[in-house]
Parts: structure tokens; sequence; C-alpha cells
């Protein structure tokens, strides 16, 4: 999972990434309006965090200029305006949710994962595929009730086809969720991962659609 | 028109003063009509004197002549209060002339007593007459003859002083009545001219309660010249107090987020350290959000205090609120049923019935199971001077609270259940904000098993009352 922190307190900016890149996202970050606007014009990320109060663009124009053009990712505003009309202006600008400073990181965290989930469709913050099951909230696999242990890469490729279980997923589409922008991407790397991954959980529920990507199923009939 | 006004003080004082100047004028008026009837009435008299002399005494002899056209009939009629009478006045004897009118009866001479003649040598005096009628006699003593020692006559005319009484009533008779119209008519003038030339205070006072109940923000309108400087006044000021309050929101604002993102940054990095020294860090960080929270929502009311004049539509309000909340609990399927009744109208600014409804709604999405019910409507003015209010009541159909529990809901940074996200301040910063309007804000349990939060607010009354 990608996540883009648009923040320009750099304190802040420094630790909502290390909180983010804790809980299994690939953070990009930017420390002013109109980076911020290009990132998230032009990456495919799976959450923003954004503040408003920004340096030469401001945050709601941001989220709005995205809207316009269709960029639907969620994003969570994260600000000091923490009145109900600021709120309102953020949630109409096409805010997904609203988080007033000062804050706890680990609502922050539980906000990010419950906006990821459902733009991925998924009501439960435990997500399952067979005897699989991620739960979203520590950032956990277990499979069949025992624990599953993973690296941090194998942990963010296995929680993405999780969470677009059933559907085809692209090794373009996968390196673009998985790694921040700034990583050497090499979509042959994404193939070292399926296969240490299909080793530790049942290797038929991640299945090779070829020419197309692969796609997390627990063996029904993908047709 | 109330005691206490300007238009009544202006009417009474007319009032006064017509009481006072009109009958002041009629007696006036009525003195001068008498003294100038009298003076009319005894050159009259004077005249008839002066012809029956002329008359009786044109051939120059020592006798008398009864006079023959004296141009007077009321002269030969009975007892009609107009005589006259000739007779020796030097006890020498000779004969008595008298008008027909007077037949036998005699009329008393002003000479035989105190009365002294005028300048013409005619004396007057007022005496009974044959019939016991007030008359007025004028005499004139006459020497007849062509030498020193002719006989003397006593020539006397009497007119009817009825006469007189009768054009004098019958004149304050009109004169009252025409002072009584007048004094009517100059009332009914003051009136007109009390309600005109006050006018413009009137369309002030109408400004200014327009300005109050929120339809405009300033006192429109084209003022006499006199009115015209306070018109620019009072707009200058509302003009200036609004931009003070405006400011001091805006530093409100730059100063919360000032404040809040370091505070953040502190609470975050002390929350990743381990130690004692890292507790203390979030404790304190903890209370130091609580006071800026508390001063900035002081501060903010403080800027609020003394704004007049804002109205705010409720159902836009709850609206757009209605629109955030479904998005932000979309997950929970949460269900907000909203009923505003028409025209429910807020007399305050619109951030402060946000942040009121806001945090109430925001409370109650957080703990329904399915549904929210938002209510707002109406009520008052009443007939025993109870305020126009509008009545918000904001319940879920969630676990709801204790009696206990909802007492102690309402202080400052008191939480009952950790678990869920929040500051503990919303529901006093509600308290408050409803204080400062003199609304009320309580909890009770909800018929539909959670808690139904019940704000009271100021209603902007619909119609200005003029007095």
């Amino acid at each position: 999972m990608r996540a883009l922190v648009v923040e320009d307190e750099p304190d802040l900016n420094r630790q909502l990434k290390a909180a983010l890149a804790e809980a299994g996202f690939a953070v990009d970050v930017a420390f002013d309006g109109e980076e911020g606007y290009f990132l998230g014009d032009t990456e495919p990320y799976d959450i923003v965090v954004l503040d408003l109060g920004l340096p030469k663009m401001d945050g709601l124009r941001i989220l709005e200029e995205w809207r316009r053009t269709s960029r639907t990712m969620p994003v969570i505003i994260l600000t000091a305006r923490d009145r109900w009309s600021d709120k309102v202006a953020g949630m109409d600008a096409g805010a997904d949710d609203y988080l007033a400073k000062p804050f706890h990181m680990e609502e922050l965290l539980a906000r990010v994962r419950a906006q990821v989930r459902r733009a991925a469709g998924h009501a439960s913050a435990e997500i399952s595929c067979g005897s699989l099951t991620l739960d979203t909230r520590s950032a956990r696999v277990t499979c069949g009730g025992e624990p599953v242990k993973l690296t941090s890469h194998e942990y963010r490729l296995l929680a993405y086809l999780m969470h677009h279980n059933d559907r085809v997923v692209s090794r373009t589409e996968l390196v673009e969720h998985l790694y921040d922008q700034d990583f050497d991407r090499d979509s042959n790397t994404i193939e070292v991962f399926i296969g240490r991954l299909r080793k530790k959980v049942p290797a038929d529920l991640i299945q090779t659609v070829r020419g197309l990507g692969y796609r997390m199923s627990d063996g029904g009939d993908p047709a | 028109m109330t005691v206490n006004s300007l238009a009544f003080r202006l009417f009474v004082t007319a009032v006064v003063w017509t009481a006072i100047v009109l009958p002041l004028a009629g007696f006036t008026i009525n003195s001068l009509y008498e003294r100038e009837t009298q003076q009319a009435f005894d050159d009259r008299l004077k005249t008839f004197l002066y012809v029956i002399l002329t008359e009786s005494t044109a051939r120059g002899g020592s006798v008398p002549d009864q006079p023959t056209n004296v141009g007077e009939a009321l002269f030969e009629l009975s007892e009609s209060g107009w005589y006259w009478q000739i007779r020796p006045a030097d006890g020498r004897g000779g004969d008595m002339l008298v008008s027909g009118s007077l037949a036998n009866g005699r009329i008393p001479s002003p000479a035989d007593t105190e009365a002294t003649p005028d300048a013409e040598g005619i004396r007057w005096r007022n005496e009974t007459g044959p019939n016991e009628q007030p008359i007025r006699v004028a005499e004139m003593l006459y020497r007849l003859g062509p030498k020193q020692d002719g006989p003397t006559y006593s020539f006397i005319v009497a007119g009817p002083l009825d006469w007189l009484d009768e054009r004098a009533s019958g004149f304050r008779t009109h004169l009252t009545t025409a002072l009584a119209i007048a004094g009517l008519v100059l009332l009914a003038m003051t009136y007109f001219q009390v309600r005109f030339g006050l006018l413009p205070l009137q369309q002030i006072e109408q400004g200014l309660q327009a300005i109050r109940s929120g339809k405009t923000e300033r006192l429109e309108g084209e003022f006499p010249t006199e009115i015209r400087p306070l018109q620019h006044e009072l707009n200058a000021l509302m003009q200036s107090n609004q931009e003070i309050i405006e400011r001091a929101r805006t530093q409100v604002g730059n100063l919360a987020h000032a404040l809040k993102t370091p505070l953040a940054v502190i609470t975050n990095e002390a929350n990743d350290a381990d130690g004692t020294f890292a507790r203390k860090v979030v404790d304190q960080s903890r209370i130091m959000r609580d006071q800026v929270a508390l001063y900035l929502d002081r501060a903010r009311i403080a800027a609020r205090a003394g704004s007049i004049g804002r109205v705010t539509d409720i159902e836009p309000v709850v609206d757009a609120l209605h629109r955030a909340l479904e998005r932000i609990y979309r997950d929970r399927g949460v269900e907000v049923i909203v009923s505003v009744a028409p025209d429910c109208r807020f007399q305050g600014e619109k951030h402060d019935l946000e942040e009121m409804l806001g945090n109430l709604m925001d409370n109650a999405c957080k703990w329904a199971r399915k549904n929210v019910y938002l209510n707002a409507k109406s009520v008052g003015p009443g007939t025993h001077g109870e305020p126009p209010q509008v009545v918000i009541s904001i319940e879920d159909d969630g676990p709801g609270l204790s009696a206990e529990q909802r007492s102690k809901l309402g202080r400052r940074g008191v939480r009952l259940d950790e678990t869920k996200p929040g500051s503990g301040l919303g529901l006093s910063i509600v308290s408050e904000l409803a204080a400062s309007y003199r609304g009320q804000f309580r909890l009770e349990a909800s018929d539909r098993g959670g808690l139904k939060a019940i704000l009271t607010l100021p209603r902007p009354a619909e119609s200005a009352e003029l007095s």
C-alpha cells in the first residue's frame, strides 16, 4: 500500500512517515502544497494524509483539484482547524475523513486502515481469503489461526493482494502500490516476492494469470 | 403612544400649551368685544341724546319742544326699554316731555346722584327701568333760551342693558365654540406633526430591528439631515465591530494552528519513547492540549460577544453537517433522519450553531446503532413574556446513559468511554456556547433507547414590535 503525507511541519511529517511505514505502507512525503498536489496527481496512492494549512497551495484547493480530475484515492484531512465549519468544508471538498490536531497516532492509523479497507470494498477490519486472514489493525497475517511470519515487503505485497482479492492485479500496479517513488522499481522483484509468499501461505491462493498478473483467490472459479 | 416617549412629551406639551393659551385668548377677545359693544351702545345713546336735544331746542325758545323725528320706533313702543325724557332740572317748574314707550314711568336723573359728567357733559348711569328692566341712562343738562338765566332741562335717553347682555352672551357662545374647534384642530395637527416629525426615528427603530433580526447588516434609508450623521456613525460602528470580530477570529485560528501542530509533534514523539520523562511529557501535553482548547473556545466566544443581528437559518447548517457526518460515519451505516420546521432560525453566529450541532450530531452518530434523529422547531413568543426560541433535539438509538452518567457529561474533559475517539470537550463546548446565547442545553434519556440532547436557543422575532 502506498501512502502520501502532505504536511509542512518537518517533525510531524517525519513522525507520520515513520508511523505509516511501520504500519506497512510505502510512504511518500511532501512539504508544501504544490509538491503534494503533483504527487497525488501523478502517483497511485492508496491513502493520502493531507494538512490544510500548507505553503504554496492550500490543502482544500489541492483536494478539490484532485477530485475535479477524478483522483478518487481516500484522503484524510489532518489539520489544526477543528471547527465544524472547517470539517464540513473539508468533507464537501471531497475528504473521506477529518482528524484535528493534536491527535493520537493510533487513531490516525486506525482511520487510515479503515479508509484503505473501504476503498477496496471491505467492511471488516479482518480480510480473509481461504484459510488466510489479514488483521489490518495489527498488521498480522494468520493461516488457519497460526501466525505467518513475513518481512515488511512480503506483508505489503500480501496485504495489497488480499485487499484486492478476486481481482487480477498487474505487476505494474503492484510495483506502483508497493514502493515509494524513490525506490528503484523492477517488476522482477515482484516475482521473487510472490515466490517467497507462496512458500509461506497456501500456494494455490496466489494464482498467476498469464500475461496479466496475479490474483488472490480461495480457489473458486476465476471465470 | 407610550408614556415615556418623545411623541408623548411633544403631544402633552402641545395639549398643556393649548389649554392655557386658548382660554386666555378667549377671555381677552371677549373682554375686548364687551368693551367695544358697550362703547357702541353708549355711542348710540349719545346719538339719540343729541338728536332729541337738537329736535327739542331747534326753535331756540326757553321751553323744549316735543321731538318729532328721533329715528327709532322703539321709543314709541310701550316699555320697549328705549326711552327718552325731558324735564326741568332747576326746580323752576315746567313741562316734562317723555317718549311714548315711557308712558307714565319716570327715569331717575343721574344728576341727582354722584355721577359726574364726561368731557361732553353727559352723565352715565345704570338704572332700573319702569318694568324693573335694567337700563343704561345718558343725561345731559341743557340751559334753554338765548339768555344766561334760561331754564335748565335734563335731557335723558335710556336703552335696555339686556340688549347688550344678549349680544355679549351670543358672542361668548360663538367664541367658545370657535375656540373649542380651533383647539381640537390644533391638537389633531399637533398629533400629525409629531408623528410626521418623528417618522425618521421610527424608521431608525425599524432599521435597528431589521439589523437585530438579521434581515440587513446596515441602517438603510434616506434620513433627514439631522439624523444622517447618526446613521453614518451607527453603520461605521457596526462595521468596525464586525471587523474587530473577524480579526479576533482570524487571530484565534492562527493561534490554534501555531500551537496545535507542535503539540501534535511533542505528543507523538513522547508516545514513541519510553521512561518517566516521556510519560510526563505525554501527561503535560494532554493538559496543554485541553488548556489550548479551553482558551481557544473562550476566545471564540469572547470574539463573538457584542456582535448583534446575526441570524442563521438552521436547515442549511443541519444539511451541511448531515452530509459531512454521513460521509465520516458511512462505515457504520448510521442514518441521520432530519426534521427541521420551516423558517426555523437561530439568532446567533452560524459558526456557533455549527459547533453546537456538529458536536451533538457527531456524538449521536458515534453511539447510534442505526439511526440519529434531529428535530428542530420554533416555540414562543408566549403570552407571559416568553421569548421566541428554537428547540433542537438530537437523539440516537444507541446504548444511552444512566442519569448519573448524564450528570457527569458536559463537564470539560469528562469522557465516559475512553475507547471512542474524542477529547471530552465537545459537550462542554455545546454547554458553554448555549449559555453564552442565554440558551439551554440538557441531556435526557431518549424514548428510542439512546441519549437525547436538547438545545434551546434564541430565535429572532418575526416582526419588529414598534411602540
